[in-house]
């Protein structure tokens, strides 16, 4: 069990997230969007929308330096595990209430909002659960865990077994006995992994950012280098040199 | 971003942070980005390119049109990819209409470029299918049989088995069959019940021919040539205005649609031009620029009120007493106090108000009879009966002018038939002499019927009281001139005097001043415009019981004021497609006459009327609408008595014709040695034989077998849809009322048990799933507009186009001459074994356009049964003529032109031309049959043969035949016609002409107005210009109609009828009473169809396009006053009740929609959403499900002047409109 859930999945999950990218990239570049329900309902998205996106951007921040970095490498820049907890628990608590209220917003907004709620799909509400309960177990854990429950230290457990995965030596181990709440959550984000590439989930990597240093308008000519990208040559054309 | 003209800051973003992230970002990307860092200058990167030039790249465009009896018959491109149709667009290269007008495009509408979802739709019929019941009795039948007929008549033959196939007509189960099967059970259901019935048992229903005349000629070749009747349609459709053929003597000619731009002054009248004439409303819009007056009289808010000048909100129903009171103002005005030379000098020569009338004693009075004619002045010549009388104004003196019926069959009368007066001035009013005479004239304004008793000026001549038409009818308007007795208006204001402005206020709710000011500023400007008063009607005001008397009162005013035969002019009567302008070139591959005539030719309203047991269902008799004056004709005698007589005086078409089969009826002469009609009058007088329609419920005189193509007969034009699925299909109906009780008829016989399921075959052809397939034994897919190659023509553009395959016919579908071609072969090998050469005794009604026209002169009834003459085939009776039918031949003769063309000629309208020079061309250019019984004759065998055919044998399209037609009618006027067709003698249109692009026809005897030299079409000109008469009695055109039943209906003279009270006649609620009704309260409105915006003509309702535009299914449109009466909320589910149906819709709550009245738009489609009734349980109708047949008996009239037969030309109508319904608001639930 252990090495199934610690182990099997993961990978599972981590393959399924690289290969359906690049499936739904070759199959579905049509697909590939927020779709988005602007239209449909502009006031509380104008709120909820960034509440949720930036907390959600800074909640990423918050996983990589807990998660990413080991504890050794914080201590050696000299910030304390106490520093790092207080800096962890009210910058977590501050993005993760953001998220949480943009969330709150958002869903509010899908499922009363007549003409977005007919826009939504099935595979829009096991997104929405599986992102929710993501959320909400990430925040049980910051909150309960280390502001209620007195802490817990998951930068021994969870963090090492997760960069454990990356060098190829997994340490399923580590996850035996943790709390419920952080097996819980870690076990909803691989499911949320896993299915990623196939919601709409997958507009992260199309988000727009390179807008912000682009010119306006761009002009593209025809690559001079491919004289064969005409899908059928001219009629009566002769066939060009060949080099 | 203003330039300051400081360098460093003219360049560059709106600020400073913008621009330093573009200048980071000039680091990060490929690309060079311009100096103001406004645009980024790329190489390549295009890829994405790729998909939207394929998206909008396509392989090749075909030129096609959408044959939807839409009066548009706009040109289309259609693209096509990958063998995929991708989507239309509209042509723009239609020909010139000359300068100074706007041309025909822009044209095509939403409708029109929705059509290719048809061809990849659920609703495409893509396989042949036919009812799993018949299907597995069939198969069982033919495996013991071993032959097909056979097997047909072992299923048919069986009550039980025959029961259970009919009660499963429209409840599904269709299983797929193969091309050969599905043909081999029509072919065979064919040859049985010739053999068995008689070929006049075999029916074929496919309307207007000009929206695809090879596909209709297809069709109606195959049933002509096995002795099948076609059935009307345009009277059917109650789409035939009867005051056409009534007036002028013609089935119905207007203008074009770019005529309406010459005109000055434009009342909409019953016809919703940016609705139902989309592509075209262009006209009526710019012609407003143009300075032009737009008058709208409709009862709602209609899409074209806000085009209009002004608005006339005339109750449903009530036209016919605005146009009176209208008609009251301009000949008081324009007549009366003065006269208007230009009006006088039109009636006097174009119409038959200077004739005279003699005058019949009736109690103390006088009332109208009879046109003088030559005979009263004691001419015995031929034809003297038929030629008509008015006085010489110089001298006094009686005259009998040329261009009078008389003239037009007689040797005597060649060179004669014209309107030319010579010196003679008409006398328009006998007013000058001192003899008066009372005349009573009937009033069906008040609650009963009344008498107006009005003096008129009369004369003596030869002996007799007569009086002129112009003069009976100032009197019948109520237009008082001094000296004359009677009771008159004492002015407009008067409201208890017919016709005035104050009269009709309170009849149609429309202001007095504003009638009298529309009528005065009509005839103004007809006046200074020398006759450019228009007014554009149609459905609105055509569809109602007494319709031709509201139409006769329009045409009142566009004849007094001389706008009829003018550009710019007169009437513009549009309902439909119904202009076939290669018009005989068409009906002669449609009927047959190629190789054998006469063909049968069914009046449809009667077929239907008798078929599907609706005269059963008539609780008055023909009484209730006679005239206070009348003789008492009609007392006891119900419509389906009416129609025997008109039966058997050879007034209208019958078919089934006789108790008998006809073959064996001819076998049977023969054998006797006698004449087929000497055998025939025998029979009848001896009693041995009958007529089928005396007694329609008898087995042997079903219709046995109906095909059904091109046409949605039960989704749209059958009027008594619940009686159509008791009586003659044998299925479940919502039909309520009862036959228990109720008048019986007096020469028809009454058969207590009503059969259900008369018809034992319905077959269609179409490529979507209708209401009619839905009920079809055999459903056979047909192939689309944009898969055949067919000739299109409309009356509202002077030109023909083609149809052409951007596609193959798709899954199994075929062409509709595909299909017939192959049904034809397995019908004539059948027959090689169970009919072979067989002789037809054919009874064929009095024809218009023929001699038969002066069959029974005066117009006086003679029954021959009742001994009042002798039965006289082809005078006092039906012609009966024996035609053979070569049956086994019936493919060959299919595929191959005949030898009658040349032979004998190509008779339309009374011209006959001889197209033999045509015929050695169509053997060039088609190819010539190399063996069997057609064996040197031009090929026919392909679609474009046939269209080939067509345009070579028209006068319209080629123009020898238009020319020698001129000549041939030059010989019989007397005057100058052929140099209108002249300078395009030499001009032939090809089929490859009109594929190529919409060609300009030629002008032709076959139509009455002119093109020549680029001019606008518009009706009469050839009339008013070349004095060549209209083919009426007078040979001008008619107020006054001397008929014996047309006195009895006291409709002699335009007059005011109001709806139906089908309170009165039904016992239904009366209009706007609020009762309850299960439960619920419920109100009882007029139930009107008319012509939606999201469907019919152009495309169908159950296009999905149009279903999201529109509501998306049955809906009914009820005003928000109605709707609150009965707690009805907009959208909210509805069940509308009478006597013949229930329909379960949608209300669509509107203030458009006016108190008292529901809209529920034609032919929605029982696919779409059509849920069970809270009344029966079962599937609600549609809405037809609420209306039925009503005979009008003055619609029957023939063998007399203009009121003869021919097919679509006079007949009963189908009316709907007067009908009511009760609606109450239903459960929300509904259950499909």
């Amino acid at each position: 069990m252990t090495t199934l859930l610690w182990l099997t999945l993961p990978y599972v999950a981590f393959t399924s997230f690289v290969v359906g990218h690049i499936w739904r990239y070759r199959h579905d570049q049509f697909g590939w969007t927020t779709r988005s329900s602007q239209s449909h309902e502009g006031r509380l998205l104008r709120l909820g929308s960034p509440l949720f996106h930036f907390g959600l951007l800074a909640v990423l921040g918050g996983h990589v330096l807990g998660i990413g970095v080991p504890a050794s490498w914080t201590a050696a820049v000299g910030v304390s595990g106490e520093a790092y907890h207080l800096m962890s628990v009210s910058f977590g608590t501050l993005s993760g209430l953001a998220t949480v209220a943009g969330l709150a917003i958002l869903l509010y907004r899908r499922f009363t909002v007549t003409a977005v709620r007919k826009a939504t799909t099935t595979t829009d509400k096991i997104m929405y659960l599986l992102l929710s309960t993501a959320i909400l177990t990430g925040m049980l854990n910051t909150l309960g865990s280390n502001l209620i429950g007195g802490g817990y230290d998951y930068r021994a457990t969870v963090s090492p077994w997760f960069r454990s995965l990356f060098t190829l030596s997994p340490q399923p181990e580590l996850m035996v006995g943790i709390p419920l709440s952080f097996q819980i959550h870690a076990l909803v984000v691989l499911v949320l992994l896993a299915g990623w590439p196939y919601t709409r989930l997958v507009h992260v990597f199309s988000a727009p950012v390179g807008y912000l240093v682009r010119p306006y308008v761009v002009y593209r000519t025809r690559d001079v280098a491919h004289p064969g990208s005409r899908r059928y040559a001219r009629a009566w054309e002769t066939a060009p040199p060949r080099r | 971003m203003v330039d300051t003209g400081d360098e460093g800051s003219s360049v560059g973003m709106d600020t400073d942070f913008a621009d330093s992230l573009l200048r980071i970002g000039r680091h990060f990307q490929r690309g060079e980005a311009s100096e103001d860092l406004r645009t980024l200058h790329q190489i390549g990167g295009r890829s994405a390119d790729v998909f939207y030039r394929d998206r909008w790249a396509y392989d090749k465009v075909v030129r096609s049109t959408h044959g939807v009896n839409c009066t548009g018959s706009c040109s289309w491109k259609i693209y096509v990819k990958d063998g995929i149709i991708t989507w239309e667009a509209q042509q723009t290269d239609y020909p010139s209409i000359g300068p100074d007008k706007p041309e025909y495009e822009p044209r095509g509408c939403p409708r029109g470029a929705s059509f290719s979802w048809y061809t990849y739709s659920p609703a495409r019929v893509r396989y042949p299918y036919v009812r799993g019941t018949l299907l597995e009795l069939y198969r069982e039948a033919k495996q013991r049989l071993k032959d097909p007929v056979l097997a047909w008549a072992d299923v048919v033959d069986d009550p039980e088995k025959s029961r259970r196939y009919k009660a499963s007509r429209g409840m599904g189960g269709f299983v797929r069959a193969e091309w050969w099967e599905a043909t081999e059970i029509a072919a065979a259901a064919h040859v049985h019940t010739i053999t068995r019935y008689g070929p006049d048992r075999v029916a074929g229903f496919s309307p207007i021919p000009a929206m695809s005349m090879v596909s209709h000629a297809a069709g109606a070749r195959f049933i002509s040539l096995i002795g099948g009747a076609m059935l009307s349609f345009y009277d059917w459709y109650a789409d035939l205005p009867v005051a056409s053929p009534q007036v002028f003597g013609d089935q119905t000619d207007v203008p074009e649609s770019a005529d309406w731009f010459d005109a000055g002054y434009l009342i909409m009248w019953g016809s919703n031009v940016p609705v139902t004439r989309t592509p075209d409303a262009h006209y009526m819009t710019e012609a407003r620029y143009r300075g032009q007056k737009v008058v709208v009289v409709s009862p709602d808010y209609g899409d074209h009120t806000k085009f209009a000048d002004e608005w006339l909100p005339a109750r449903p129903g009530t036209d016919a007493a605005l146009a009176m009171s209208m008609g009251h103002v301009i000949l008081k005005e324009f007549f009366v106090d003065r006269q208007t030379p230009r009006f006088t000098d039109y009636v006097k020569r174009f119409t038959d108000l200077p004739f005279l009338v003699s005058l019949d004693k009736r109690g103390d009075a006088y009332v109208p009879g009879k046109f003088l004619t030559a005979t009263d002045l004691g001419d015995t010549s031929e034809g003297a009966e038929s030629k008509t009388v008015l006085l010489d104004g110089t001298t006094g003196e009686p005259v009998v002018p040329n261009g009078s019926l008389g003239h037009r069959f007689t040797r005597s009368g060649e060179g004669r038939w014209n309107l030319d007066l010579h010196s003679v001035d008409p006398l328009l009013t006998v007013l000058d002499s001192d003899l008066t005479a009372e005349i009573d004239f009937p009033r069906f304004d008040t609650a009963e019927p009344g008498v107006l008793r009005r003096g008129v000026p009369t004369r003596i001549v030869a002996g007799k009281l007569v009086t002129t038409v112009f003069d009976l009818l100032l009197a019948q308007y109520g237009v008082h001139r001094p000296g004359l007795p009677g009771s008159w208006p004492t002015g407009y204001d008067d409201t208890a005097q017919p016709y005035t402005p104050a009269w009709q206020e309170a009849i149609t709710g429309v202001p007095a001043a504003a009638a009298e000011r529309i009528g005065r500023e009509f005839a103004d400007n007809a006046e200074r415009s020398g006759g450019r008063s228009m007014i554009l009607m149609g459905a609105g005001t055509n569809h109602w019981f007494h319709s031709d008397q509201t139409y006769r009162s329009f045409l009142a005013l566009t004849m007094l004021t001389g706008c009829q035969g003018v550009n710019g002019g007169g009437w513009a009567h549009y309902v439909g497609q119904e202009k076939c302008r290669p018009i005989t070139g068409w009906s002669t591959l449609a009927f047959g006459l190629d190789w054998q005539r006469p063909p049968r030719q069914m009046q449809g309203t009667i077929y239907w009327y008798l078929a599907t047991d609706q005269w059963r269902y008539d609780p008055f008799t023909a009484d209730v609408m006679a005239s206070p004056l009348a003789k008492g004709r009609f007392a006891g005698r119900t419509a389906a008595d009416n129609i025997a007589l008109a039966t058997r005086l050879g007034w209208m078409p019958s078919y089934p014709t006789f108790n008998r089969n006809p073959l064996d009826l001819a076998d049977e002469a023969q054998r006797l040695g006698k004449d087929a009609a000497e055998h025939v009058v025998d029979g009848l007088t001896t009693g041995h034989l009958r007529f089928a329609c005396e007694d329609p419920d008898a087995p042997e005189n079903f219709p046995r077998c109906l095909t059904v193509w091109r046409a949605n007969l039960l989704g749209s034009s059958a009027k008594g849809n619940e009686y159509f699925l008791r009586h003659l299909l044998g299925t479940d109906s919502t039909l309520r009322a009862s036959d228990r009780d109720g008048v019986r008829p007096v020469e028809v016989t009454w058969r207590d048990e009503a059969p259900v399921g008369k018809l034992d075959l319905l077959m269609s052809l179409d490529f979507r799933m209708t209401s009619t397939t839905l009920f079809s034994d055999i459903v056979l897919p047909a192939a689309t507009w944009y898969e055949k190659h067919d000739l299109s023509s409309t009356d509202m553009h002077p030109y023909v186009h083609a149809f052409s395959p951007a596609i193959s016919p798709q899954w199994e579908t075929k062409t509709d001459f595909e299909a017939f071609h192959r049904l034809a072969r397995g019908f004539s090998w059948m027959a090689e074994k169970h009919l072979g050469v067989r002789r037809d005794i054919v009874a064929v009604p009095l024809q218009h356009d023929t001699a038969d026209a002066t069959a029974q002169p005066g117009g006086r009834v003679l029954d021959w049964k009742a001994g009042e003459c002798e039965p006289i085939p082809g005078k006092t009776m039906p012609r009966i003529v024996v035609v053979e039918r070569d049956y086994p031949a019936i493919g060959e003769k299919m595929a191959a032109l005949g030898p009658m063309v040349e032979r004998v000629g190509l008779t339309t309208k009374g011209v006959t031309t001889h197209p033999d020079a045509e015929v050695d061309y169509l053997r060039a250019v088609n190819g010539a049959i190399v063996a069997g019984r057609a064996a040197g004759r031009p090929s026919l065998a392909k679609d474009t043969h046939a269209c080939e055919a067509v345009l070579a044998l028209s006068g319209t399209t080629n123009g020898r035949l238009a020319t020698e037609g001129f000549r041939a009618l030059e010989r019989r006027t007397g005057t100058k016609l052929a140099d209108l067709a002249a300078e395009n003698e030499g001009k032939r249109i090809t089929f490859a002409d009109t594929q190529a692009r919409p060609v300009s026809v030629i002008t032709s005897p076959e139509w009455s107005g002119s093109e020549t030299g680029g001019r606008r079409y518009s009706p009469f000109t050839i009339n008013t210009e070349r004095l060549k008469p209209w083919h009426t009695l007078t040979g001008r055109q008619h107020f006054y109609l001397d008929h014996d039943w047309m006195s009895e209906l006291g409709e002699q003279l335009p007059i005011f009828r109001p709806p139906l009270d089908m309170t009165a006649l039904f016992g239904e609620p009366n209009v706007g009473a609020v009762d309850g009704l299960d439960g619920h309260r419920s109100i009882t409105v007029r139930y009107l169809t008319p012509h939606s915006k999201w469907s019919i003509h152009s495309t169908y309702q159950d296009n999905l396009h149009m279903l999201t535009l529109s509501r998306g299914g049955q809906a009914i449109w009820m005003s928000d006053v109605d709707a609150a009466k009965i707690g009805v909320k907009d959208n909210e589910w509805i069940e509308a009740i009478n006597r013949n149906g229930v329909v379960v819709a949608r209300a669509i709550v509107s203030h458009r929609i006016p108190e008292g009245t529901v809209f529920m738009y034609h032919a929605q489609e029982r696919t779409v959403g059509v849920p069970r009734t809270e009344k029966t349980g079962k599937r609600g109708g549609i809405h037809n499900a609420l209306t039925r047949l009503m005979i009008k008996p003055t619609h029957l009239i023939g063998g007399y002047a203009q009121q003869s037969f021919a097919m679509n030309y006079h007949g009963p109508t189908g009316n709907q409109r007067d009908e009511v319904t009760t609606i109450r608001r239903r459960s929300q639930e509904v259950i499909y």
